[in-house]
């Protein structure tokens, strides 16, 4: 849409077209983004508080509006400390790796049946497979940083991966088989009479599940722990590059729930309102679930979610792959 | 009751086979001639209290260790050994509350004053 | 291997300044030391250089948590070296306020432990919020929001005002409300159950042993309260329970005080209702003090954290030796024991569960 509508505008064609589209596309998108870090942000400050029965954030702005703007001016002028112990280059590198790899996920997700023009054949194996590096770039962080703390959160985030991301893949292997291929477009159009999430309510209960944990939101925050690793692999990570990492968080917390809302909620299907609102809005109604559950849930334990997810999620994911099998293929 | 140190173990283990197994408090009071030191016991069936006091000569201030029969006299072991410079033998008493403080004085005692220059290591 | 971590003093979730050096093997705790005194002010030498009455602003900044019920001890204290009877209707006030106190402590605490285990910061606001209407109230008998000193020798320093029965008694139906409402919160939620569930384990001997007390005392299936066991005031006359568990894990601590805080309300309600009219005023702070008659004093009161026991040898104008027994000392002493083989999470649970406060354990 936005790429037709700017190598039109400009008379290119050929190459130059083709890069100038692509650059209006990531300007787009990361204008997308960034409102919906921001615009989250401040809803999840509101809500949080409303359940809290406190006010949030009043002050600048209407409604508190711009606090999350003021607040990134100030941490972005504080200074930035770099613990002496810390291996420079693994402490300063990853997050920004981190954020740019969780907007290039984005970027893969075609958001309207019009944009197609970066959806991938193996579209959602390639995000994962991407995805799955971001806990091994955290404990490359966390032991960069040389804090014992940072260290544990890293290794508690190596290890939990391993409980969450086969019931993922397991999962994702199911929703392949629904819609006959792995590429996303696909599987939206699958979706078109019925939301995966209702074809296989199991799949999507194991999948939201194992993506909180991925994502490391409440109950399964638990190599940022805030009350027992102080702020596990952030720590030692000063103002700038904390802002970057609230900024890295929120656009996870986005991609996630793209990828629920692509994968199990009907994608950009919906009537009346445009294909990217309608892929938008359940994005935001799913983050919305993600905040409620941040506001009331207590956080497990690493060994009770190493449990948990052997016990119940792996099963639970194999299960539902067999039913879709023995259910709509066989 | 006033006993003498070296028979507080026996006398403390015979409470504790009596049901006074708990110890409430022990503590210390510079009585300037000398040092008490306070063992209150509790027998938690029959709600009563038992008092065990030892006079010590400051000079010569040392107690033996109630750690192996009550495990909750430890910290108190170690916080009387800080405050008040009596000695407990037979564990090892480390500083407790001040554990950074250099002073050698024991601050609860009455020859301490707390705005008078005290003597450092 | 293991690797030594070094938790606090300044930390998140270790109530103040407490400083905790833990030995983990994985995620497996082989030792916990912790280590006190950052709040250190010496109370016990300062009592000695004050007049009697100059001293209970400091007894409160010893647990500023719960100060009234500190403040309350050490005038009990005086009371009986100088052999001062409290007024009749001063013991009821003063069982109502300390019961009310109980509850803010209690509240407070319910907070703190729930963020302790990973609650983002609901329970800990709604909680908070709740504490601050009962401390409200307390300003309206009191005068002052935390810092009361309110208690004089043979009563209290003013009466309760009109109207304080009446904002008491609809408090408590609201927070009888609200109390149910937080149980069900944290107790329908498996995950807060798992984590509490089986973890810091205290059996009854080993209670016992360590000395703890109060809550923690109780959780381990011995019933001693002060309150029941040496009535003080008006405790012998009215009716409540000595709440019990047997399991004496952090669960079992947590449900001991959900249940001491109904009780107290049920104390509250029940005191109100009986309390007789007449004089609650005690002496007043400038008047000369009658001199302390009784050479060595002790007095055990049952505090939110635990029994608090102060010994005084008394000279006539001042302490000669006032000797606190601390319950969040003697309780914080016992971690070291509790906390051995449990994992890197539950260290926190299970000093959420002890309730600690470090200007307490310090003095």
């Amino acid at each position: 849409m936005v790429g037709i509508f700017v190598s039109g505008y400009l008379g290119l064609s050929g190459t130059l077209g083709a890069v100038a589209d692509a650059i209006a596309y990531a300007i787009a998108i990361s204008i997308l983004i960034i409102a919906f870090d921001y615009i989250f942000g401040w809803v999840e400050r509101k809500t949080i508080a409303k359940i809290q029965k406190r006010h949030g954030p009043t002050f600048a702005g209407k409604y508190g509006i711009l606090q999350n703007l003021a607040d990134f001016v100030k941490l972005l002028s504080k200074e930035n400390v770099v613990p002496k112990n810390s291996d420079k280059l693994l402490f300063l590198s990853t997050i920004p790796i981190m954020l740019a790899l969780s907007i290039f996920l984005i970027f893969l997700l075609p958001l309207a049946p019009t944009l197609l023009e970066t959806n991938i054949g193996l579209g959602i194996l390639v995000i994962f497979v991407l995805l799955s590096f971001m806990p091994l770039i955290i404990f490359a962080n966390g032991f960069g940083s040389g804090n014992k703390f940072a260290a544990i959160s890293a290794q508690r985030s190596v290890v939990m991966l391993i409980s969450y991301e086969l019931p993922l893949i397991f999962v994702i292997a199911a929703a392949g088989m629904l819609a006959n291929g792995y590429n996303i477009a696909d599987i939206v159009n699958a979706q078109s009479q019925w939301w995966f999430a209702i074809l296989m309510p199991v799949g999507f209960v194991v999948f939201f599940i194992a993506m909180l944990a991925e994502l490391e939101r409440t109950p399964f925050d638990i190599r940022e722990a805030d009350n027992e690793l102080i702020a596990g692999w952030l720590t030692d990570v000063s103002a700038p590059y904390y802002t970057l990492a609230l900024f890295l968080d929120y656009t996870r917390m986005f991609l996630g729930s793209l990828l629920i809302a692509i994968l199990f909620l009907g994608g950009w299907n919906g009537p009346l309102l445009p294909p990217v609102v309608w892929l938008l809005l359940k994005a935001f109604i799913v983050s919305f679930f993600i905040m409620i559950i941040r506001a009331t849930m207590v956080r497990m334990r690493i060994d009770r979610l190493l449990r948990f997810g052997w016990i119940w999620l792996l099963p639970l994911s194999l299960l539902n792959l067999i039913l879709t099998y023995v259910v709509f293929i066989a | 009751m006033k006993i003498d140190r070296t028979e507080l173990v026996k006398k403390a283990s015979d409470l504790k086979s009596q049901g006074y197994s708990y110890l409430v408090k022990l503590t210390a009071v510079d009585y300037e001639q000398h040092l008490e030191v306070i063992y209150i016991l509790r027998n938690m069936k029959e709600n009563k209290d038992e008092t065990l006091e030892i006079d010590l000569d400051p000079a010569d201030a040392w107690v033996p260790t109630l750690v192996g029969n009550f495990k909750a006299a430890d910290w108190y072991e170690r916080e009387m050994f800080e405050m008040f410079g009596i000695d407990v033998k037979g564990r090892n008493v480390e500083r407790l509350l001040l554990e950074k403080w250099n002073g050698k004085a024991a601050p609860l005692r009455k020859n301490f004053t707390w705005n008078a220059p005290y003597e450092t290591s | 291997m293991t690797t030594r971590i070094n938790i606090g003093p300044v930390h998140p979730s270790t109530h103040g300044v407490l400083r905790l050096v833990a030995d983990i093997d994985g995620d497996t705790v082989v030792n916990l030391e912790p280590h006190i005194g950052f709040l250190h002010r010496g109370v016990e030498k300062l009592v000695e250089t004050r007049m009697y009455m100059q001293s209970p602003p400091y007894m409160e900044k010893l647990d500023y948590v719960a100060p009234l019920s500190y403040d309350e001890v050490y005038v009990a204290t005086v009371e009986k070296a100088m052999g001062v009877e409290v007024k009749e209707r001063a013991m009821w006030i003063r069982t109502i306020l300390l019961e009310l106190q109980r509850i803010a402590s209690h509240l407070l605490w319910l907070g703190t432990m729930a963020n302790d285990v990973g609650q983002f910061f609901t329970l800990f606001m709604w909680a908070f919020k709740d504490r601050d209407l009962v401390l409200r109230l307390l300003e309206e008998a009191a005068g002052a929001r935390m810092f009361y000193v309110n208690m004089r020798i043979g009563g209290l320093i003013r009466d309760l005002p009109p109207g304080f029965e009446d904002s008491a008694r609809d408090l408590l139906d609201y927070l009888d409300k609200r109390v149910r409402e937080y149980e069900d919160f944290l107790e329908k939620n498996p995950i807060f159950m798992e984590r509490m569930r089986g973890v810091g384990t205290i059996s009854r001997e080993m209670a016992v042993n360590l000395g703890v007390t109060g809550p923690v005392l109780r959780a381990s299936g011995i019933s001693y309260d002060v309150r029941k066991d040496n009535p003080y005031y008006v405790y012998g006359k009215l009716n409540f329970e000595t709440q019990t568990r047997s399991e004496g894990d952090c669960f079992a601590r947590y449900k001991v005080r959900m249940l001491e805080i109904k009780e107290s309300i049920r104390l509250v309600r029940e005191a109100l209702n009986k309390m007789p009219a007449g004089d609650a005023l005690g002496m007043p702070v400038k008047l000369i003090l009658p001199s302390a008659k009784n050479r060595i004093v002790s007095v055990s009161r049952e505090l939110p954290r635990g029994e608090c026991m102060m010994y005084m040898v008394a000279d006539p104008q001042r302490p000669y030796r006032l000797s606190i027994r601390s319950p969040t000392f003697i309780n914080l002493a016992a971690l070291r024991e509790i906390s051995k083989g449990c994992r890197t999470a539950d260290i926190f649970a299970i000093l959420g569960s002890l309730d600690v406060v470090m200007g307490d354990c310090d003095r």
